[in-house]
């Protein structure tokens, strides 16, 4: 009786074999019930690896593009002369058309206290061009970034402005962190 | 003879060449993108006539250092503010001396006798072997000291925090405070968009600060009076343009002053009177730098500038 229930070594293989097969069925269901209640990502431009080339005003799918200037007010010096909103060289401090970077006047020149001014993005207006971004950078503080606004990025598979991306500064990030801000993070 | 061979070569090359093609079709070379219709071009307010660069650069010491932080010239040694550290070194770049300082500086100035760091809400006093004589009193939480300036028994220390200098005598004591205000009824004073509040002496004794927000360097008698000011709102070579500059200063043995910027980065001369002398170091000696270099002049007019990005002092010599 007892030589019965003694295992012989194919029953021994089938065991091992059978449990095996359990484990790695049971395994692959939980990384798959994990993966699917994990983060989703979505697209974002790093402020600090841009360089305003001017292709997410041409290259997104969207029209205008989904990428949009914002303003860092942690950053912003609130300057007089704010080198995003006025072209290099103007002589005078006006809100005449041919003294504004951004083709679209895209940006509110908000008097605040002398001599402050906040400047605002009207995002119905903004094309994403980085004019205003550019000026900012090269002579100011940096506050004007490029972000994509997700109230109305498609979230493509493969982002048009990523693959046109001359300097990579567009990458996938988590969707409950999906802006990057300049004075949220630092230069890496 | 069997051809299949070749012919399956032949097939196999041009796949590979139609691949190449194609890749370098959507590649993202610069010559194959189209014209940027958006493209706003900076870099000719970055181009300097070569005949404008007077001086040339000399010498570079590369600092063992994390974060340098301020640059002083005194007694033939140059004293570096950084990390936590204080460090003496020979003009030849040998490290002569290194103190630990009680936290992260953010300025320094020298005198014969004494070495006097800022650090963000107060200033402490030391030997010149490095040796802390005094610690004062903390000034508060908006407090971000950038810049001292120290004359006779006096010392100013600019507070970019709250757009103040503040007035001590050298031995602590805290004698008052100025925000630039040319009259009571002025509606400002001085103008700090970001950290760049520069102060410095000339060799007249002559109180000089740099009010970056107005892109001017203002004269102010010891008591705080405003007295003159020069200013030059220019995106080319001759002027200050953007945000906050001159970031730096300080002044040459002739009274000259010695400027310079941050993001368009570049060292210039001007003449006492605010006129433009020459060119130091045009942006091209900046390729990737977008901080503006501390600055320290000797007696011989030889001028150091702290690089703070390539963590060098570079020295910057009369041609």
């Amino acid at each position: 009786m007892a030589d019965d229930k003694k295992l012989n070594r194919r029953d021994f293989i089938q065991n091992s074999m059978r449990t095996t097969l359990g484990i790695a069925v049971v395994g692959l269901g939980g990384l798959s019930m994990l993966r699917s209640k994990g983060e989703n990502w979505v697209w974002q431009i790093d402020p600090f690896k841009c360089t305003w080339c001017g292709r997410c005003a041409t290259s997104c799918v969207m029209t205008p593009s989904a990428v949009k200037c914002v303003n860092a007010y942690d950053l912003c010096g609130y300057c007089d002369l704010c080198t995003g909103y006025f072209k290099n060289g103007v002589k005078d401090l006006n809100t005449g058309a041919e003294n504004l970077v951004c083709p679209t006047s895209a940006i509110v020149r908000k008097f605040i206290e002398e001599p402050y001014f906040q400047f605002d993005i009207v995002e119905k207006l903004c094309i994403g061009c980085g004019k205003c971004v550019k000026g900012c950078t090269q002579f100011g503080n940096g506050s004007f970034i490029l972000q994509i606004r997700h109230d109305r990025c498609k979230n493509c598979n493969e982002c048009a402005i990523a693959r046109m991306c001359p300097s990579d500064a567009i990458k996938r990030v988590p969707a409950n962190t999906p802006y990057m801000i300049k004075s949220d993070f630092i230069r890496k | 003879m069997n051809k299949r061979p070749i012919i399956i070569f032949l097939l196999l090359m041009a796949a590979i060449i139609v691949f190449v093609i194609y890749k370098d079709l959507i590649s993202k070379r610069p010559e194959n993108r189209s014209v940027n219709p958006y493209e706003y071009d900076v870099v000719k307010y970055k181009s300097v006539d070569s005949a404008m660069v007077r001086y040339k650069e000399a010498q570079v010491i590369s600092l063992n250092t994390r974060a340098p932080r301020g640059l002083a010239y005194a007694n033939r040694k140059l004293y570096i503010a950084s990390d936590s550290l204080l460090q003496v070194i020979t003009v030849d770049g040998k490290e002569v001396n290194r103190a630990k300082l009680p936290a992260s500086p953010s300025c320094i100035t020298v005198t014969d006798q004494s070495i006097f760091i800022g650090f963000n809400d107060f200033i402490a006093a030391f030997d010149l072997n490095g040796k802390m004589t005094g610690r004062w009193k903390p000034l508060g939480k908006k407090t971000l000291i950038t810049s001292l300036a120290v004359k006779d028994n006096l010392l100013f220390a600019a507070d970019a925090g709250s757009r103040k200098v503040h007035r001590y005598s050298t031995d602590g004591k805290y004698l008052g405070v100025f925000d630039g205000k040319s009259a009571k009824d002025s509606k400002h004073g001085f103008i700090i968009p970001s950290p760049y509040f520069d102060v410095a002496f000339n060799h007249d004794g002559e109180l000089w600060i740099a009010n970056t927000g107005k892109r001017a360097l203002e004269q102010y008698y010891d008591n705080g009076t405003f007295r003159t000011f020069w200013s030059n709102d220019e995106v080319g070579i001759e002027g200050f343009w953007g945000c906050c500059n001159p970031a730096h200063f300080t002044f040459l043995p002739d009274g000259s002053f010695v400027t310079s910027e941050k993001n368009n980065v570049r060292i210039k001369v001007y003449k006492p009177s605010g006129a433009l002398d020459c060119v130091v170091a045009p942006s091209e000696k900046f390729p990737n730098e977008e901080l503006a270099p501390a600055l320290a002049t000797t007696p011989e007019g030889d001028i150091y500038a702290l690089d703070f990005q390539k963590k060098e002092i570079r020295l910057f010599q009369h041609k």
